[in-house]
């Protein structure tokens, strides 16, 4: 098993790396000057002298690698540096809106395991008419925008019901609407899988003794289907946690809430690159861990993956 | 208990846990909805943190006045003689802190935007002289005539100098910080030692809503009191039912199409008055007023509006709506329509690349389809390329000049008159716009216009540049004139200025 992580842990050395130098080098070779865009952006009018001075204070007026290897030094250290737009490090900017982000993540996920169970254990255990109706609905939602559902909610529930508030103050009242919008696809897309994961197990030996024991439908799927499936679909959830905290970005938007999505976006349209940066890395090793932790899950929950690192 | 039952009664507990709408808000308690977030607590930036909402913490040395002349604020009054400005103080007033607005605080303050990287005001930092308690001097870096003007853009906003000024600054203005939280809300309170006639909103929190859609929606659901930086497909959005106000001042924004003129091939075709000229006369401006901003913009014969510094309405002559003489101008200059309908010359059509647009496309959406279609009309074939992000803008087409005609919605953004003519229409603009300038007797009249010595013989300057790039030159085509607006909901009265910055949210009347 340590082996196994070690292992592990040192694949992930050279894509980490790697993914440091594309996030490095998207925002670099991006076009937009963030210096000139903001003085023009204020109406502020610049001398030559005065944007060399501010291009290298940012280190901009150096060769790309060498400006790679400064950040990536300091990057290690996790100092991604300070905000053109706002003066703030970083690692504070994240820190700040990450809590919001990670919370309305954590909240979708919940939601969209729940979706998912639901869908997928209804798609197998009811008749076959409902089963169809519960699949195509799964398409039907997997297939909506997030952004339209969450104008629809927004129009449904604020506007018409007036069960909710569209700006909100970050609190868990209003966590409803946004998490609900992301669990909704994400339930759905997950929907599916566990649907196909059950119905391979069902076709398996084990189950059938079950049934010749006399098991009920429900206690072969909570005894015996579930704990067979649960490494599989804890990657699932890895992977989709990972979606989450990425793609949340419309959603917060939308619903103005506090979140690393509202940071991202003006960061772009600033090209306050030391924020995009710290940004897609931040994403990239929030994939790595959720996915690192979904494996050793995997191996736990599997008793021949666990006996075959054994042997090793 | 029945499944029915349960599940009943979970409904019921999610509907409790929900919130009671938010209709009710304070009368003197306003909710401004912004776009963006641009505070910064970075000191050596800090002139940049001095827009909207820290506006209301600070005031500027001069404000505006109707004809966007500078008028007294925190300087009662000023002379220019020499090179030198002798401005006496206005007295009586004191920061928000207690310390009082004098020479030797005013010279601090003055002092903070030569700290940074943003030396707007181009002031000489050896030349300030304190002549009295109330009295101060000093000169141009440059010998500008035109300082006083400058210090009306609200990123010259007086700031005290502090320790804490970043995370808590201090001025003179009406208004002091309640909290601020990054992305979200910053929220100002009531100076209740402001020296000038007290505000009648006690407690103003501008939300950070990125979302255009989500700004309109927040307003349309009572939780915003007024919204800014509207778009066209905002105002094609906006309920009809009275439910949202639409405020606006009179036009200051202008769309306008610049062209190349030091294109290479294949984006060389437009250094050719005539097809310029052609181009003009082809845009039937009236259609295009009626469709963007709800109708509200003005066909443009000129860069700024005539009301602007009396330039007058007939600075310049500027181009009305005749397809047929356009087509003729384009005949004679040897463009003659092909097969397909487009005109062709030597064998080489006439294809145009035009980007839309600075800021970005959203501002002028869905003017550069309704040009297409009318440069079309008379045989010129446009590919339009739509860019959403300034950036983009400026580093792929418009600073490698990799397009024919760039549609850009920008405005006279303070007092001094010289400011755009300048910065965006002269071979010396210091933003790259020697791409679309035609140089030679603009860039003279630029040059004498910013050492003019009086504002008179200035704006006489300007008014002259204005009609020779329009009449002479046209190296830009005037479109069209846009108001500024806001939106708000309905028994709110929002007094409106042509500058966002000079919106008085502090005024803003609560009607019911």
């Amino acid at each position: 098993m340590l082996r196994f992580l070690l292992t592990r842990l040192a694949v992930t050395v050279p894509t980490l790396l790697g993914m440091s130098f594309v996030a490095f080098a998207i925002v670099a070779l991006a076009p937009g000057d963030p210096v000139q865009m903001e003085l023009r952006a204020m109406g502020i009018v610049p001398k030559p002298e005065d944007i060399a001075a501010i291009k290298a204070a940012y280190g901009l007026d150096k060769p790309f690698f060498i400006r790679y290897a400064h950040w990536l030094a300091r990057a290690l250290q996790f100092d991604f540096g300070t905000s053109v737009a706002t003066g703030r490090s970083v690692i504070a900017e994240i820190g700040h809106h990450m809590p919001a982000t990670l919370m309305l993540s954590l909240v979708s996920l919940v939601g969209a395991v729940g979706i998912s169970l639901a869908l997928g254990t209804l798609a197998v255990m009811a008749d076959r008419f409902t089963a169809n109706c519960v699949r195509a609905l799964s398409i039907v939602l997997v297939s909506v925008p997030p952004f339209w559902l969450a104008l629809l909610f927004i129009h449904v529930f604020v506007l018409n019901l007036g069960w909710s508030r569209l700006v909100g103050d970050g609190s868990a009242i209003d966590l409803i609407l946004p998490a609900l919008t992301l669990s909704i696809g994400a339930g759905a897309a997950m929907g599916r899988f566990v649907y196909e994961r059950v119905r391979a197990e069902a076709c398996e030996d084990y189950v059938r003794l079950a049934i010749a024991k006399g098991v009920s439908p429900f206690g072969i799927l909570l005894g015996h289907i579930g704990p067979r499936i649960i490494g599989s679909m804890t990657t699932v959830w890895a992977n989709t946690l990972g979606w989450l905290l990425g793609g949340a970005v419309i959603v917060e938007s939308i619903f103005s809430w506090p979140g690393l999505g509202q940071l991202i976006l003006q960061a772009i349209s600033q090209r306050d690159f030391p924020i995009i940066q710290g940004y897609l890395v931040l994403m990239g090793l929030v994939f790595f861990v959720t996915s690192f932790l979904a494996d050793i899950v995997l191996v736990l929950a599997d008793p021949q993956l666990r006996r075959g690192l054994a042997d090793e | 208990m029945s499944k029915s039952k349960i599940l009943a009664s979970f409904a019921a507990l999610g509907l409790l846990a929900l919130p009671a709408t938010t209709h009710a808000v304070a009368e003197t308690h306003l909710t401004v909805a912004v776009k963006a977030d641009r505070y910064s607590v970075k000191p050596d930036k800090f002139t940049f943190t001095t827009r909207r909402p820290a506006a209301q913490i600070a005031e500027t040395a001069v404000k505006p006045d109707a004809n966007f002349n500078p008028s007294p604020l925190l300087f009662k009054s000023w002379d220019y003689n020499d090179g030198t400005y002798t401005v006496t103080l206005q007295d009586g007033v004191t920061f928000s802190d207690g310390t009082p607005f004098n020479a030797d605080s005013a010279i601090a303050s003055l002092k903070l935007y030569d700290q940074n990287k943003s030396d707007f005001l181009q002031l000489d930092q050896n030349s300030f002289k304190k002549l009295d308690d109330y009295l101060i001097s000093f000169r141009s870096e440059v010998e500008s005539a035109l300082v006083i003007e400058n210090m009306t853009h609200r990123g010259a906003s007086l700031f005290l100098p502090t320790d804490a000024m970043a995370e808590y600054p201090v001025g003179t203005g009406p208004y002091i910080l309640e909290s601020y939280e990054p992305k979200k809300q910053i929220t100002v309170t009531r100076n209740l030692n402001y020296w000038g006639e007290a505000p009648k909103i006690d407690k103003i929190t501008y939300l950070f809503i990125g979302d255009d859609n989500a700004r309109l929606l927040a307003l349309q659901n009572g939780e915003v009191d007024v919204i800014g930086e509207v778009t066209p497909q905002m105002m094609l959005s906006m309920p009809q039912d009275g439910s949202v106000v639409l405020n606006e001042s009179r036009p200051i924004r202008y769309a306008a199409l610049m062209f190349n003129m030091l294109g290479k091939a294949p984006f060389d075709i437009t250094t050719d008055i005539s097809v310029r000229q052609a181009l003009a006369m082809a845009i039937d401006r009236e259609t295009i007023a009626q469709v963007l901003y709800g109708g509200r913009g003005q066909a443009a014969k000129t860069i700024l509006p005539g009301w602007m510094f009396d330039l007058g309405d007939d600075h310049a002559n500027g181009f009305t709506y005749d397809p047929s003489k356009a087509g003729k101008m384009l005949d004679e200059a040897g463009w003659v329509v092909g097969d397909d309908g487009v005109r062709e010359k030597d064998g080489r059509k006439l294809k145009l690349r035009m980007v839309a647009a600075y800021p970005n496309v959203s501002t002028v959406k869905p003017m550069p389809e309704m040009l297409e279609q009318m440069f079309a009309a008379i045989g010129v074939d446009t590919e339009i390329v739509e860019v959403a992000d300034s950036g983009v803008y400026n580093d792929t087409y418009f600073g490698p000049g990799q397009a024919d005609m760039y549609l850009e919605f920008a405005s006279n953004n303070n007092t001094d008159p010289t400011y755009l003519l300048y910065n965006v229409f002269t071979t010396m603009s210091p933003w790259g716009y020697a791409v679309t300038s035609p140089g030679g007797n603009v860039d003279e009249l630029a040059t004498a216009s910013r050492v003019a010595p009086s504002r008179k013989e200035a704006i006489e300057l300007v008014r002259q540049a204005y009609k020779s790039i329009v009449d002479e030159h046209t190296s830009s085509i005037p479109i069209l004139l846009v108001p500024n607006f806001t939106l708000s909901r309905p028994g709110v009265s929002v007094p409106m200025s042509e500058y966002a910055d000079w919106i008085g949210y502090g005024n803003v009347s609560f009607n019911h």
